[in-house]
């Protein structure tokens, strides 16, 4: 027991941190409720750095301390440190400031709970904190939009959580245990096995916004505030991963779900892409783009157990991923929502163009950014266990992507028709936090890149 | 010394610093552009000094990059890529020289001419399957920026048809790679080369992804219509550096990669490679005859010119004998040098042109040899070149590939035809802006000036050289080819 909760420090130093957090937000004191949230963050990253090579479980082998659970924290931890300087810059002052900060780390706790899971009930409890933490994020500005993103993301959680616990039902019956590990008995049992399986596919693929479980994704990132928007897109996504390694890892793959998995990936990023080539939006632009990447990051999951890529290949491209889509996100925090916003910017302000550029380059796929690395790895996946079909498709998704990117690039650079005043979208210098993320985001974007050594295998 | 590391990263490293600076007008800015080229020129010397050697790679030089999966930060030469990379510095200085007029975002420019120099000549003597990757994909970006912030009217559309159609046409060499990796569990080009990991229909299918991808940079028929809209919307250098190095790219890779990792597919497909090449070189042939825009019919006489590229490399993979084998290749390779030296001289000369007429049309002009004789000669020289004169750089290049044709698929001959439409080509346009009565609208234009004519007259000097006596290029070249495929 000594010995599970030493392993747990990370979690409990959050759980922690969170309550303080809500007992400061009754004082009204935001920014100590800022400061709480990303010390406890920077702390509990130092604490799961001590335990990385680690593979065991605690509580009887219901909650997973390995290498899946450490890289997740790696992840997550300052991911959600960086989203919350982001949520600063956006609402800073206004109402409520301070719940929005509990919240979130309250939902990165499911995050870690479902990146950890090794236990069926585990898993539903990540799921359940991760949602009901995250509806009320997105309904937080309370107007028109915000409720009826909140809405549209409550219904569609509340259906396929419960479509998802009905169905794992059906492996506990099969293998009388709710232990992923135990999930090898079920060998033969295809009915029961798909039953599960299905259930499983749409309670996580809601989490990770797959095909065709998407729906909520661009009202709510469209309701929410943009940096509510940003996390949600990372975070909760990436974990959803997490939770899909963990608990297909025991299921044997002649149960078919590689095929399934990958179909709905070829989909995923396939329909992502060409919606977001509709898009004036710059949120629902990039909350599509979001849906494709989630695609890609299915690729690693379907080579589960047959390629040594496909479990590195999720870490540094949920590494990757995360730093991005926050930087992209942050740069429409300081642009504008609207993709005429981005006109002239590029010349206007120089740096922060070349940060977009960065991002959108490295959610395409070009070397030598972090991007790259990540779908590299993904790609070799997928062929080593036999995909090739799906590395094709995920390569012909990439030049879709770039027509995606592209059009914010080349608005970015046109050379100014009217008066050079006009452009340049609101001139407001992004403040301190902002700068910070962004530079932050670049630097990992760009740097674990071309010093790609650092990346583990 | 790590003299291929440094000539790779001074021209990068030198644009950081330019960004550093905090004063960064057009005349820092060409300062640091024009020193850098030319020290960058100065240590590709000395690489050159140091020579290449027969059978495998000289100067290898490398150092662990990402151990996980077996990648290595591994730079090398052979006959094939030294005379490429010293193309490249040279071409590189000139445009640094020809852009020293540029005023709007001249830093910005000299910055992105000088990360296009660091990944050409990293993607020429890159030896890891990995790094080559990323120095030949990052060179796109470099360009469709030239293209989309310093070309003319219609860059917009040319740099981003550029970039999707470039784009698309590497992303199958990324597939190749991949299964070339996992075939042999290192992404070691020399081991790649040694003992290709791929045969039957992987090596047959990783063939075809390869083929595409340098297909479409070559560009050959019918994966070339990119070429045209990007020539004629970039900018004079970018141009230059596009026909001149980044052309290169395609052919370099067809021989380093699909000619030498998956030989025996190659050998199988050979005829339909070289149907494919014949095609191209007639084909660009005839339709630079049809374009009356100067700096087009240039552009489609580079798919003519890269035919024979090709053509020299699918025979080289026909021939039965090593010395036939040798010629193609030691053809093919002078071929890829000479039309860089030629069709570089070309776009220089109508970037010029465009400079003092703001147009390209040839039929706007007329008799402008007594306005310009130097401009005009230097023009002629440069065209006759193009259009394969013995004593001029394309003759010993065609010359050998044709011979090895003629020995081993003499169908292919039919591509000779080409030749005799580029020089019609040719003396039309030298007739239409340079003889003939003299245009009025013209009688104030300027002949070259002192910086045009560095900028030229070292690109004439090279096409007589090369012409007259290539023996001193074409033994390096022949230092590798007469070992390869035995």
């Amino acid at each position: 027991m000594q010995h599970d909760l030493t392993l747990l420090a990370p979690e409990l130093l959050l759980a922690g941190a969170a309550m303080l957090m809500v007992v400061a937000e009754m004082a009204h004191a935001a920014r100590l409720v800022l400061a709480i949230g990303l010390v406890a963050l920077l702390a509990a990253t130092g604490l799961t750095l001590g335990f990385l090579d680690a593979d065991t479980t605690v509580f009887g082998g219901t909650y997973r301390i390995d290498l899946i659970a450490g890289w997740a924290k790696l992840i997550l931890l300052p991911g959600t440190a960086l989203a919350l300087l982001m949520a600063r810059a956006e609402i800073a002052g206004r109402a409520r400031e301070g719940s929005v900060y509990a919240l979130i780390m309250l939902v990165t706790l499911g995050a870690l709970m479902l990146s950890g899971a090794g236990d069926m009930m585990v898993l539903v409890i990540g799921v359940v904190m991760t949602g009901i933490g995250s509806f009320a994020l997105v309904a937080w500005p309370r107007d028109d939009a915000a409720t009826e993103g909140a809405m549209k993301y409550l219904v569609f959680g509340a259906v396929t959580g419960s479509v998802m616990i009905y169905g794992l039902t059906f492996w506990f019956g099969g293998t009388g245990s709710t232990l992923f590990a135990a999930l090898g008995r079920l060998d033969g049992q295809t009915l029961v096995t798909v039953a599960g399986l299905v259930a499983l596919i749409v309670g996580l693929g809601y989490k990770a916004a797959l095909v065709p479980f998407h729906f909520w994704a661009p009202d709510a990132y469209d309701g929410a505030p943009v940096s509510v928007a940003a996390y949600l897109s990372v975070i909760t996504k990436v974990a959803a991963f997490f939770a899909f390694a963990q608990a297909l890892r025991d299921l044997p793959r002649e149960a078919g779900w590689p095929l399934a998995l990958a179909l709905i990936a070829a989909a995923t990023m396939t329909y992502g892409y060409l919606a977001a080539l509709a898009q004036t939006n710059l949120v629902r632009l990039l909350a599509y783009s979001s849906v494709a990447q989630s695609g890609y990051l299915l690729m690693g999951v379907v080579a589960l157990g047959v390629s040594g890529f496909a479990v590195p290949g999720l870490q540094i491209f949920g590494g990757a991923y995360v730093a991005m889509n926050l930087g992209a996100f942050a740069v429409v925090m300081a642009a504008g929502r609207a993709l005429g916003d981005l006109e002239g910017m590029g010349r206007a302000r120089p740096w922060l163009g070349a940060a977009m550029v960065v991002f959108l380059l490295s959610l395409t796929g070009i070397p030598p950014l972090f991007g790259f690395f990540g779908k590299l790895y993904l790609f070799t996946a997928a062929v080593e266990a036999g995909y090739l079909w799906l590395a094709v498709i995920g390569i012909l998704n990439s030049v879709l992507a770039l027509g995606v990117y592209l059009r914010l690039v080349v608005p970015m650079y046109r050379s100014p028709a009217g008066a050079p005043g006009q452009t340049g979208g609101p001139a407001a210098p992004a403040g301190l936090p902002l700068r910070a993320v962004l530079a932050l985001c670049a630097a990992a974007t760009v740097g674990l890149g071309v010093f790609a050594s650092l990346l583990p295998g | 010394m790590p003299l291929l590391t440094i000539a790779t990263f001074l021209p990068i490293l030198a644009g950081l610093a330019l960004i550093a600076v905090p004063d960064r007008s057009a005349r820092v800015a060409h300062g640091v552009s024009i020193a850098a080229t030319a020290a960058t020129f100065a240590v590709t010397l000395a690489i050159w000094t140091r020579g290449v050697t027969a059978g495998g790679f000289a100067q290898v030089e490398e150092i662990a990059w990402i151990p996980a999966i077996g990648a290595v930060y591994r730079m090398g030469l052979d006959g094939l890529s030294m005379p490429l990379v010293l193309l490249t510095s040279l071409l590189f200085l000139l445009c640094a020289i020809y852009s020293a007029r540029i005023g709007e975002r001249a830093a910005s420019y000299v910055v992105l001419m000088l990360m296009l120099e660091t990944t050409s000549l990293g993607t020429f003597m890159a030896l890891d399957g990995l790094l080559f990757y990323v120095f030949f994909e990052v060179s796109l970006v470099g360009m469709y920026f030239m293209i989309a912030g310093w070309g003319y009217e219609d860059r917009q559309r040319a740099a981003l048809m550029f970039f999707l159609y470039t784009f698309l046409g590497s992303l199958p060499l990324l597939l190749a790679i991949i299964g070339l990796y996992l075939g042999s569990g290192s992404f070691d080009m020399r081991a790649w080369i040694g003992a290709p990991p791929l045969t039957g229909l992987a090596g047959m299918l990783a063939l075809i992804a390869m083929l595409f991808t340098f297909a479409v940079k070559i560009p050959a028929f019918p994966v070339h219509t990119w070429l045209p809209t990007a020539h004629v919307q970039a900018p004079t250098a970018g141009s230059v550096i596009l026909a001149g190095v980044m052309l290169k790219f395609g052919t370099y890779g067809l021989v380093r990669f699909a000619f030498q990792m998956t030989p025996d597919a190659f050998a199988q497909a050979g005829q339909v490679i070289l149907a494919f090449g014949v095609v191209s070189a007639l084909y660009g042939a005839f339709a630079a005859l049809a374009q009356t825009d100067l700096k087009k019919m240039i552009a489609y006489t580079s798919v003519n010119h890269m035919g024979y590229v090709v053509i020299g490399v699918a025979v080289a993979a026909l021939a039965a004998e090593p010395r036939i084998r040798a010629i193609a290749l030691d053809g093919a390779t002078l071929q890829m040098v000479s039309h860089g030296l030629v069709t570089g001289a070309l776009f220089f000369l109508v970037g010029m042109l465009q400079d003092r007429a703001h147009s390209r049309d040839m039929a706007g002009f007329g008799g402008l040899l007594g306005r310009v004789p130097w401009l005009g000669w230097a023009f002629i020289l440069s065209a006759f070149g193009s259009l394969g004169l013995p004593g001029l750089a394309h003759f010993p290049a065609e010359f050998q590939i044709f011979l090895a044709t003629l020995d081993t698929a003499p169908w292919a001959i039919v591509a000779i035809l080409a030749i005799v439409v580029t020089a019609a080509l040719y003396l039309r346009a030298i007739a239409a802006v340079f003889l003939g009565p003299e245009n009025e609208k013209w009688s104030a234009m300027p002949d070259l000036d002192r910086r045009e004519m560095t900028v030229i007259v070292p690109l004439l000097i090279l096409t007589v050289l090369i012409g007259v006596a290539p023996g001193w290029l074409i033994d390096i070249i022949h230092t590798t080819m007469a070992g390869l495929g035995n």
